[in-house]
């Protein structure tokens, strides 16, 4: 148990903190007064209370079809990156091999290269290639970024579960599959659900690997977002950025509950 | 989420061994790795060799890369004084970056790993939520509080309580940039930093406390030495994040605070200049690479150092 904050420190960085958080949520905050103001330009102050914002976004095709293959592409990629990134982290965590840090090092690679280099190469390739299908170039795009965070997630719990639990069941003549389904999966399944879901939001969010593989047809949602603020027809926009808001809290909220936030981080 | 995060966060297990046969488990750890890093071999490492390889070959009227193998690509980047504005910004755009996260995020890893478990969890809660936000949301969010005219939330506090007469200029600056990526990447510093501050044994804080040194100096020669590590894996973190970035800038800086991100997008997507975008590209890589291995000396010559 560590020490709590008393007397002089807590005096200093409590108020810190605070401002902090203010600076934190500031911006949110502001999106959200200004999807339910009446002027139809985003200034201050907002005037008046309206919901209409909402209306309009919620009938406007684009945006249905936005979100519709945002989901859909984030759902593909998170179980891309479940088939990818499950067996590697058991490979990492409890194969007996040489070179584990090598092994870490390649799988967790897409991290440290940037995002926006990534796209640009894989544009390389994909037309290197004529793979010209937007929808499997993206598809292999967001794989390549969640895998990294399944597999990291994933390590960890591995590592946290009780390993004595699956000796035991071992001793007791349990057979290595079993052992697997019944003991090692249900210890890490909050671990790697939390993680799914923030692989899920990390395509969901996603811009610099879109920008570079999307087409007219399949626009993500940061994208639509993206060109919509460089337009000024189209005033909605907070509402349309307040209901990604609304959607990422609901799942950090799940997240929280599934695993606590640092663990579903591993970090 | 990068290798320094991953080495200080999953320690080696040889001890957790499950099977007894050596050379099946090998072959069995090998197979089961096996699918991903054929993925990541095939769209990650090849076409990154590719693209550092048409950073040094030059482009004929109908786009077809061809050689011979030249330095001319970079000879223009490092000569044209346009461009090398450009990296000096992002330099020190990420600088700025990292070292001002690093004075916001100690307070706020302090509270997170020494309060009551409530506020913890609220700090926690308020610290990484923002992170599952977009990018492009988050950005759009400081263009509203930043914006120029008397209609930016900003502007519009300072001129109703009379402070300013005309309104600021705040957004497009390279400014605006700093507080958006700080906001962005703030989560990667404080992370770490509450990993390595929660590790710090309570006696010996408690034991310099009564020994008679004040506050400051327990921070000063006890707290801050003990979370280098952390602090070394944010800041790499955050350097690394924000010298990659696009949307960022080109939402908050526009045409006056330019990023190496928004120069790659310029010369690929509107110059069709493919080795010159390259040629950025591995530049950016070079750097991100360059500050990971610089850090992972460190923590790893610290980690030699202890007993």
């Amino acid at each position: 148990m560590n020490p709590r904050l008393s007397g002089g420190s807590a005096w200093l960085l409590y108020p810190l903190t605070a401002v902090t958080m203010i600076f934190v949520l500031a911006p949110l905050f502001v999106i959200v007064a200004m999807s339910i103001s009446e002027n139809p330009f985003a200034a201050f102050p907002p005037r008046g209370f309206t919901l209409a914002w909402y209306g309009r976004v919620l009938a406007d095709a684009d945006f249905r079809a936005s979100l519709g293959f945002s989901a859909l592409l984030a759902a593909c990629a998170t179980t891309g990156a479940l088939l990818f990134g499950l067996p590697a982290s058991f490979a990492l965590a409890r194969g007996e091999i040489v070179g584990r840090d090598a092994l870490r090092l390649i799988l967790l690679s897409p991290l440290i290269f940037p995002v926006l280099v990534i796209g640009v190469a894989l544009l390389r390739l994909f037309s290197d290639w004529n793979s010209n299908s937007a929808p499997l170039n993206l598809l292999i795009g967001h794989i390549l970024v969640t895998t990294p965070y399944v597999v990291r997630t994933v390590t960890a719990s591995l590592l946290l579960a009780d390993v004595s639990l699956e000796e035991a069941a071992r001793t007791l003549g349990a057979g290595r599959w079993r052992v697997l389904r019944r003991v090692t999966l249900p210890q890490i399944a909050p671990g790697v659900a939390a993680g799914a879901l923030f692989a899920f939001m990390v395509s969901f969010d996603n811009y610099p690997i879109s920008m570079w593989l999307a087409d007219a047809q399949n626009v993500p949602m940061p994208m639509l977002i993206y060109r919509q603020v460089a337009s000024i027809f189209t005033p909605a926009v907070p509402a349309t950025s307040t209901l990604m808001i609304l959607f990422a809290f609901a799942v950090v909220l799940l997240m929280e509950r599934l695993a606590g936030l640092r663990r579903a981080m591993a970090m | 989420m990068t290798a320094t995060i991953a080495q200080s966060n999953l320690p080696r297990v040889n001890a957790f061994r499950l099977v007894r046969k050596p050379s099946t488990a090998t072959l069995t750890g090998l197979g089961l790795a096996l699918p991903a890093v054929c993925f990541l071999v095939v769209f990650l490492m090849l076409p990154a060799v590719r693209l550092i390889e048409s950073g040094f070959l030059t482009q004929d009227a109908r786009g077809v890369l061809k050689g011979p193998v030249t330095l001319s690509n970079y000879l223009h980047f490092f000569d044209t004084s346009l461009y090398s504005h450009v990296l000096v910004v992002t330099l020190r755009i990420s600088l700025m970056t990292a070292g001002l996260a690093a004075v916001l995020g100690y307070p706020v890893a302090l509270v997170m790993v020494r309060s009551h478990p409530v506020i913890t969890r609220v700090v926690t809660f308020i610290t990484i939520a923002p992170l599952i936000v977009s990018v492009v949301v988050r950005s759009y969010g400081w263009q509203l509080i930043l914006g120029n005219g008397p209609a930016g939330l900003l502007n519009w506090l300072l001129l109703s309580a009379g402070v300013i007469q005309t309104p600021l200029r705040l957004l497009y600056s390279e400014t605006a940039v700093v507080i958006g990526s700080l906001h962005v990447f703030l989560p990667m510093m404080v992370l770490p930093l509450a990993s390595a501050l929660g590790k710090i044994e309570p006696h010996l804080e408690e034991a310099a406390r009564t020994l008679g040194m004040p506050a400051w100096r327990v921070f000063h020669r006890i707290t801050l030495p003990l979370s280098l590590p952390g602090l070394a894996v944010g800041f790499t973190l955050v350097f690394s994040l924000t010298a990659g970035s696009f949307v960022t800038p080109a939402m908050l800086g526009g045409t006056n605070a330019q990023m190496l991100g928004n120069l790659i997008d310029q010369q690929i997507t509107a110059i069709y200049d493919w080795p010159f975008g390259a040629t950025i590209a591995t530049v950016l890589v070079a750097i991100v690479i360059g500050v990971n291995l610089i850090s992972m000396r460190l923590l790893d010559g610290r980690r030699r150092e202890a007993p």
